[in-house]
């Protein structure tokens, strides 16, 4: 058919539209887009050339971009390039050219015409990269051969040769700009099937720098089972662009909630004949998606292209590779990445697991070969997998590391998230509707956990308070572990997804053989994972009730600040606008506030026995005490804080002990916690027992890094130490543990007497220079407690420090009822409840108190 | 016409924005904002480090009504913002001129 007006044009346009719809193939269609187009253009010249009797002489047309691949939408751009022999032919053939251009458009083309000299052409425009990018898909649609081929034969090989390495390089940085602007992520709630990554734009793309690498086409390395998934991602997604231009009426490639709808009624691009929702239809574009994605990925890891020369090429084989080897490992460090030395030994998932716990560690991720290669042990059977459970401890090692997104990225990619935690799956590619979220379930969710590592250096200045959260946080395994679950219960039916997260908490609980106590810490974040949030944007966070509520619900301190970077995690990850700096000013307000609040109200909260019967109910069964009251009067008068600190197993361990002292004066219990030692003492409160305690444990070498002292009604002292054995004593000569027992029980009893502490640490070591120096600040608080003062001191960190503390304190008759001694890295923040003779501390006694701590200090 | 920016407490926002929706106002630009009047700033001692807040957040509502609407809608607001604490905030009320609608350039109040 000959098309020559708008409405021949048009109805040309129709009955292509109507094959696709009726089924006709992607290829078919672009085919007939393509031919419908060049015959116009063909046909378009002519006309011009006619009208004005002029030869379109010294003047080629050229097809580029998409039109110059053949690949062209119903409402894309008509790409074309006016090339011509010299600036002459070019004035003279305007009129015509006029004529050209507005006869397509006429016809309905979006015409969208360059116009280049011969001579213009041997250069690279360095401003519009984009334009010789499109020129790498070209082909003659009319005009005069002859300039056509003067391009071919005589201009660009050599402009190709001279620029290849620039529009490699410019090729790459619009790349990561493009992947930039979308997140660097495929899970867009609404993608853009050309432009978002996974996109078309990113087969083109890795199709580019193949051709400036090599000249090929192919995809590098792949084999025919990867091509063919290629193929078909792109048959797929091409379906959907068509989709949506006929959709829209225009050139709109944003795959809207709406019109995931309607694709998934019409099953768009699916030949199985099972019909799917709309979020089932989403994770099979997701799934195609990430094929196009991956292969990009590769394109962009593999070797630069830049041509060298021989002086050059002699200098690079003399160098040797950045590589870092580890002796018995299967995997090194290559050029700041993980790589695989020995792929067999990752049919073992203890080395697959060792390598991501040191990438998670380390902050290095693996390089494309690593991923690929573990990809093929896994999935292949040839090498049958050993110890495929993966244990807690394991696991852990991971959530619980400072980079732990950069482990759980390749394990989501490799399947190995979803082995270790099934309930993962549940949200896999999962779209779920809402105004704010910009990414699936499961994408928000591991950005959640990436917003957390990337606060070991923030970029905002708004980030900074939440980064010291982050570098202090216990628990980071619990934490990271919630965040994980923490929205699986929305791939779940029912309407309330927290329930079905907490369901599938508990299976996995019962799988990965979690603690009662860690069970429950990961079912509170989980739980209140909306409540910082919702007070911070309902209620007045400078209002003390609003404080005292919500510290009601946090319980400690040290939950507190999972919960607030949980929070601070999930705004962050629902979109990358959604942290602003107000919302950071008011969570860490929230924040600051509540504290403070359970850091000064340690002692008007104290407990009330009778009234906590399920936890009474839970230590007879575990310690099996019937004796009315016993139990009662151990908890009786012992602040809150110590139910929120310690597990009922380990209150249970305590009562224990404080049953024993009728027997000895002095029980004690000596632990290895993570990293550090624990030391938990129960005895009868006397007067300086505080400092006694710190002081053995300095004058042993011992460096205190958290102390937390409890009495309770019945005056018996419950303190705990965390401290860190640097000389290693304890673990090169265990014998040492017992000889460390009998002293301090002996020096507690009197019948030895204290060593001098800060002598022993003298002679030990030679004091190290601080890396920050910290101001010291001495506070008095005479309100927040009914009976004590509260003294808060930050101080620069340094051995024998809280023995030092307390011990001025000692010296002056001051007795300490509570502590909560913390170290933040070379700061030490301690709290101290103090009385004088049962009393407040006056304001004279305060004035030589402080005068004491600060003559102390120095 | 007339152009009301109220500056209320971010804890009020829900309410003044039910609010107005139950008198029929749909139509509201919201903003993030941070100031202060005679509430002044806010600092919090925490480990030892002061966190001062000298501006507060606050959170700007802006719309434009007819002018016999105006009335009715500033005591919804007044109503649901009030908390009777320093720091509920300001309403401001100014004339406008005119309004077009981008769609289809329509003006004055139907254009609202």
């Amino acid at each position: 058919m000959r098309a020559n007006s708008r409405a021949e044009c048009d109805a040309e346009r129709k009955k292509i539209q109507q094959a696709f719809l009726d089924g006709a193939s992607v290829h078919a269609t672009l085919q007939a887009l393509c031919e419908m187009a060049e015959r116009n253009t063909q046909e378009g010249l002519q006309a011009a050339s006619h009208a004005h009797n002029l030869e379109p002489e010294g003047l080629a047309v050229l097809a580029i971009g998409g039109f110059g691949r053949q690949v062209l939408f119903p409402y894309s751009d008509l790409d074309i390039l006016l090339l011509f022999e010299n600036v002459r032919a070019e004035q003279k053939l305007e009129a015509v050219l006029a004529e050209f251009t507005r006869t397509l458009w006429d016809r309905g083309f979006r015409v969208s015409s360059a116009a280049r000299t011969l001579e213009e052409s041997k250069r690279v425009d360095r401003e519009n990269v984009e334009f010789h990018l499109s020129m790498m898909d070209r082909h003659f649609l009319t005009g005069d051969q002859t300039v056509y081929q003067k391009l071919e034969q005589k201009v660009l090989p050599r402009t190709e040769k001279v620029y290849r390495s620039f529009l490699h390089e410019e090729l790459i940085k619009l790349t990561k700009r493009r992947l930039a602007k979308y997140g660097n992520t495929i899970f867009h709630l609404e993608p853009n099937v050309k432009d978002s990554p996974g996109g078309l734009r990113d087969f083109h793309a890795s199709t580019w720098m193949r051709q400036v690498a090599g000249g090929t086409s192919e995809i590098r390395g792949a084999d025919i089972a990867e091509r063919d998934l290629a193929l078909n991602a792109v048959d797929f997604i091409s379906q959907v662009r068509f989709f949506l231009h006929y959709q829209n009426g225009r050139n709109d490639n944003t795959l809207t909630y709406e019109l995931q709808t309607i694709a998934a009624e019409e099953s768009l691009g699916i030949r199985d004949g099972i019909k799917r929702n709309a979020a089932e239809w989403m994770r099979i574009y997701y799934r195609h998606a990430r094929t196009l994605h991956h292969q990009l990925q590769r394109s962009l890891s593999s070797q630069s292209i830049t041509s060298h020369s021989l002086w050059q090429k002699l200098l690079l084989a003399g160098r040797p590779p950045k590589i870092e080897l580890s002796p018995g490992k299967p995997y090194a460090i290559r050029n700041g990445q993980f790589d695989i030395l020995d792929f067999t030994a990752f049919s073992d998932r203890a080395a697959v697991l060792a390598l991501l716990t040191e990438a998670a560690q380390t902050g290095l991720e693996l390089c494309r070969h690593a991923e690929r290669t573990m990809a093929y042990i896994l999935f292949h059977s040839e090498l049958p997998a050993k110890n495929r459970e993966i244990s807690w401890k394991q696991l852990r090692q991971i959530l619980g590391s400072d980079y732990p997104g950069v482990a759980l990225r390749p394990m989501q990619r490799l399947g190995l998230l979803t082995e270790v935690l099934p309930e993962f799956a549940l949200i896999d590619s999962l779209v779920i509707r809402d105004f704010y979220h910009r990414y699936t379930v499961d994408e928000h969710s591991l950005r959640t956990i990436e917003h957390l590592q990337a606060l070991a250096e923030p970029s905002e200045a708004h980030d900074v308070p939440f980064s010291t959260l982050w570098k202090t946080v216990e628990r980071r395994d619990l934490l990271v572990l919630s965040l994980l679950l923490h929205d699986v219960g929305k791939g779940m039916p029912g309407d309330n997804y927290i329930s079905g997260g907490l369901d599938a908490l508990k299976i996995a609980a019962q799988r990965l053989h979690l603690s009662p106590e860690d069970e429950a810490e990961v079912r509170f974040l989980i739980e209140q994972h909306l409540e910082m949030s919702a007070t911070m944007q309902r209620r007045d966070v400078f209002d003390p009730l609003t404080v005292r509520s919500f510290a009601a619900v946090a319980e400690t301190r040290e939950r507190l600040q999972r919960l607030c970077l949980l929070t601070y995690a999930d705004i962050h990850a629902v979109n990358p606008e959604a942290f602003t700096p107000w919302r950071a000013e008011m969570l860490l307000q929230l924040y600051l506030a509540t504290a403070n609040l359970l850091t000064h109200s340690l002692d008007s909260n104290r407990l009330h026995a009778p009234v906590e019967e399920p936890l009474l109910e839970q230590l007879r069964a575990l310690t099996g005490c019937e004796e009315p009251g016993k139990i009662e009067r151990f908890l009786e008068g012992f602040p809150r804080r110590y139910l929120g600190v310690h597990s009922a197993a380990e209150i249970a361990n305590h009562f224990g002990l404080y049953q024993s002292l009728s027997i000895e004066l002095v029980q004690m219990e000596l632990t290895s916690a993570p990293y550090a030692l624990s030391l938990t003492l129960l005895t009868a409160d006397r007067p300086g027992l505080f400092a006694t305690i710190a002081g053995v444990l300095t004058s042993w070498g011992m460096n205190i890094v958290k102390a937390e002292a409890f009495a309770n009604t019945a005056g018996m002292i419950l303190d705990s130490f965390r401290f860190t054995d640097s000389s290693r004593t304890f673990e090169l000569n265990p014998g040492e543990i017992d000889r460390f027992r009998r002293n301090l029980t002996e020096v507690l009893l009197g019948t030895t007497s204290l060593q001098s502490p800060l002598r022993a640490l003298e002679v030990a070591s030679t004091p190290k220079i601080p890396k920050v120096n910290v101001e010291t600040a001495i506070k008095f608080d005479d309100n927040s407690s009914e009976q004590c003062t509260l003294l808060e001191i930050v101080t620069q960190d340094k051995r024998g420090l809280l023995y030092l503390l307390a011990s001025t304190m000692a010296r002056l008759d001051c007795n300490i009822e509570v502590a909560l001694v913390d170290t933040e890295g070379n700061k030490a923040i301690d709290v101290f409840y103090i009385t004088k003779k049962g009393q407040k501390i006056s304001e004279v006694d305060q004035t030589t108190l402080l005068d004491a701590l600060q003559k102390a200090l120095i | 016409m007339k152009k009301i920016e109220a500056i209320i407490q971010p804890s009020q926002f829900n309410s003044v924005k039910d609010a107005l929706l139950e008198i029929g106002v749909e139509g509201m630009t919201v903003t993030e904002v941070r100031g202060h009047g005679r509430q002044k700033g806010h600092t919090e001692v925490y480990r030892g480090r002061e966190y001062t807040l000298d501006l507060l957040p606050k959170v700007k509502i802006e719309m434009v009504l007819p002018d016999q609407r105006v009335e009715q809608a500033v005591e919804a607001i007044l109503k649901a913002a009030k908390t009777g604490k320093i720091g509920d905030g300001k309403i401001f009320l100014s004339t406008v001129g005119d309004a077009i609608r981008i769609r289809n350039g329509e003006h004055g109040e139907s254009a609202l």
